[in-house]
């Protein structure tokens, strides 16, 4: 660029080919304070803020707050609709997360071994691209009682009618459907990716000691694709936790609040009840939670270092 | 890249590429069709799948309300904003940490990156808080501001993976030739990184675009609404569901993202396998 402008001392010594660790200055903390301040103050700052509302109580006549301790904690579990909605979250994630992740695999693998590939992954890929709210409009529309195509289906199987947001199981089996249909694609193209990568000489190895199929998979692609697995996992894991449009439009967290999630109720007892401190409560569990899976998915999943 | 240990499966291969398709599509394929039926098509027992007497009844009163074409306007404004704001500073700040040692590099890269495992919506009561303390609801600009927050931390992930992986010989040789730190930046770094700009713009705009809960929580009056929003106020406004105008509406939200998608898929995947699986 400009040859004439003064050389400073850092130019000095990278031109001198140190251009590790020996810059200092403000350079990189004008290339990195906008992006800090910006997670600072949307992600970090709540954070901090959310845990500080879950100590307190506020009292909306007098405007006063005061410290609670972990009174809104005692109060939430001692609730039994907490404990069921916390209940109702673990099965929304657990289902999400196995059926999600066969579905990925066997898509994957699928995908992996057909021709036009990259149609059909931009196929597959689209219920992800699209809103939440897009998503929740067209399913509960496909299980509409009035002219849905679940009815279409019921019924020239000869099966009868089945109101499917009516009763808890089918309302959270549905719901779980609609996580895999459209959480699902995401952990099916990181699995996708991973397999691209694996050996084709392992396989031809395993071939000449005569492996069947099935041991193929168990001890070629699955430990080869270890580190996609676990990125799958976790983003199915999470993008579950974060399910509230698909349960607000559909089910409205009913019937009889079997399908109210941590999130609905967070949402609830923000906006509808307008108690902070709760609902920062509830947060902080979803934050417990998340962080304890996401340390433990690591652990038992995660990229095996040594290899 | 054939394959050769696949061509003897390819026969075998089409059943179970039709059911995934056809899972994938079907649910698409109805709310296109049913965009297409009319109001007493939907009476009918057992229900069609397809319609008898396609119309465009739908999309004529979805795009000659100027409501619609409002809520576009601001999906797209802050969309757009928060791709480039986020694309431009997760970049910059990938370039920082991937080149430079300084003071507190570790803490503040753990700042940007630990955020991921917050899962998003437990944010939208102290974020509520924050902006309401600030006088800032209900307008474009906060929204704005939140999702690019939010999408900061994934994209400099992204793209600390792809500065990482240009060769630090093309940076020195640049600044023997005099190159300040930004000539770098803007003669080496960001030309080499246009695979991975492409890859977070549309993980961002995909996400600004898309985004509901915060929405719902941070703005309530029209003229700031977006295009989910309105699509989950469908749900109480009409006093019987209009199931085909509905279906219209959704399809017409999705399509600028599709197109998006579809215009830079092969970055994007090429994107995700070097950038965030890492």
């Amino acid at each position: 660029m400009k040859t004439a402008k003064p050389v400073s001392t850092r130019q000095v010594a990278s031109q001198a080919g140190a251009s590790w660790g020996v810059r200092r200055g403000l350079t990189p903390l004008l290339f990195v304070g906008p992006a800090v301040i910006f997670v600072i103050v949307i992600m970090v700052y709540p954070v901090f803020r959310g845990v500080w509302l879950s100590l307190h109580e506020s009292n909306p006549f007098t405007g006063t707050t005061r410290f609670v301790g972990l009174g809104q904690f005692i109060d939430l579990f001692g609730a039994p609709a907490f404990r069921s909605s916390l209940r109702q979250s673990l099965i929304l994630v657990a289902g999400t997360v196995v059926i999600g992740m066969l579905v990925a695999i066997g898509f994957a693998m699928v995908l992996d071994r057909a021709p036009l590939g990259r149609l059909w992954r931009t196929v597959i890929l689209v219920p992800w691209l699209i809103s939440g709210v897009a998503v929740a409009t067209i399913w509960r529309a496909l299980f509409s009682p009035t002219g849905g195509f679940a009815d279409t289906v019921t019924s020239a199987l000869g099966l009868e009618r089945i109101v499917w947001f009516g009763k808890p199981g089918t309302a959270m089996f549905v719901i779980i459907m609609i996580n895999v249909w459209s959480i699902s694609p995401f952990s099916t193209l990181i699995i996708y990716t991973g397999l691209k990568t694996v050996s084709l000489d392992l396989y031809e190895a395993a071939s000449i000691d005569g492996a069947s199929p099935l041991a193929k998979f168990w001890h070629v692609t699955l430990p080869s694709i270890r580190p996609q697995f676990a990125i799958a996992l976790v983003f199915l894991s999470f993008a579950a936790f974060n399910s509230f449009e698909t349960i607000l439009l559909t089910t409205g967290g009913g019937p009889a609040r079997s399908t109210e999630v941590l999130a609905v109720v967070l949402f609830r007892k923000g906006f509808e009840q307008l108690d902070f401190n709760s609902a920062a409560a509830v947060m902080v569990v979803l934050l417990v939670i998340n962080l304890v899976l996401s340390v433990s998915y690591v652990k038992l999943f995660g990229a095996d270092e040594s290899t | 890249m054939k394959r050769p240990r696949m061509r003897n499966r390819r026969l075998g291969i089409w059943i179970p590429l039709t059911l995934v398709v056809l899972w994938a599509a079907t649910p698409l394929v109805w709310a296109l069709s049913a965009s297409f039926k009319t109001r007493s098509e939907f009476a009918k027992t057992p229900p069609l799948f397809f319609p008898e007497n396609p119309t465009i009844e739908a999309y004529q009163k979805v795009l000659g309300d100027g409501g619609f074409w409002t809520f576009a306007r601001n999906s797209l404004l802050i969309a757009v904003v928060a791709t480039v704001v986020t694309v431009a500073v997760s970049t910059i700040a990938a370039y920082g940490f991937a080149r430079y040692a300084f003071k507190w590099r570790h803490v503040l890269l753990l700042v940007i990156l630990l955020p991921r495992l917050v899962p998003r919506i437990s944010l939208i009561v102290p974020v509520y808080d924050l902006m309401r303390g600030l006088g800032l609801l209900n307008t474009q600009f906060t929204l704005m501001v939140v999702y690019i927050g939010m999408a900061i931390p994934l994209a400099t992930w992204i793209m600390i993976g792809f500065v990482g992986g240009i060769p630090r010989e093309l940076d020195e040789a640049a600044r023997v030739d005099g190159a300040t730190s930004w000539g770098v930046f803007q003669r080496i770094i960001l030309p080499l990184a246009i695979p991975g700009l492409l890859t977070i713009s549309v993980l961002a705009f995909r996400e600004a675009w898309n985004e509901f809960p915060f929405a719902l929580a941070l703005t309530n009056s029209p003229d700031v609404r977006t295009l989910p929003y309105q699509l989950f106020l469908f749900k109480d406004t009409l006093g019987i569901l209009d199931v085909g105008l509905i279906q219209g509406f959704t399809i017409l939200s999705i399509i600028p993202i599709l197109i998006i998608y579809i215009v830079f898929e092969k970055h994007v995947v090429a994107g995700l396998t070097a950038g965030a699986v890492k």
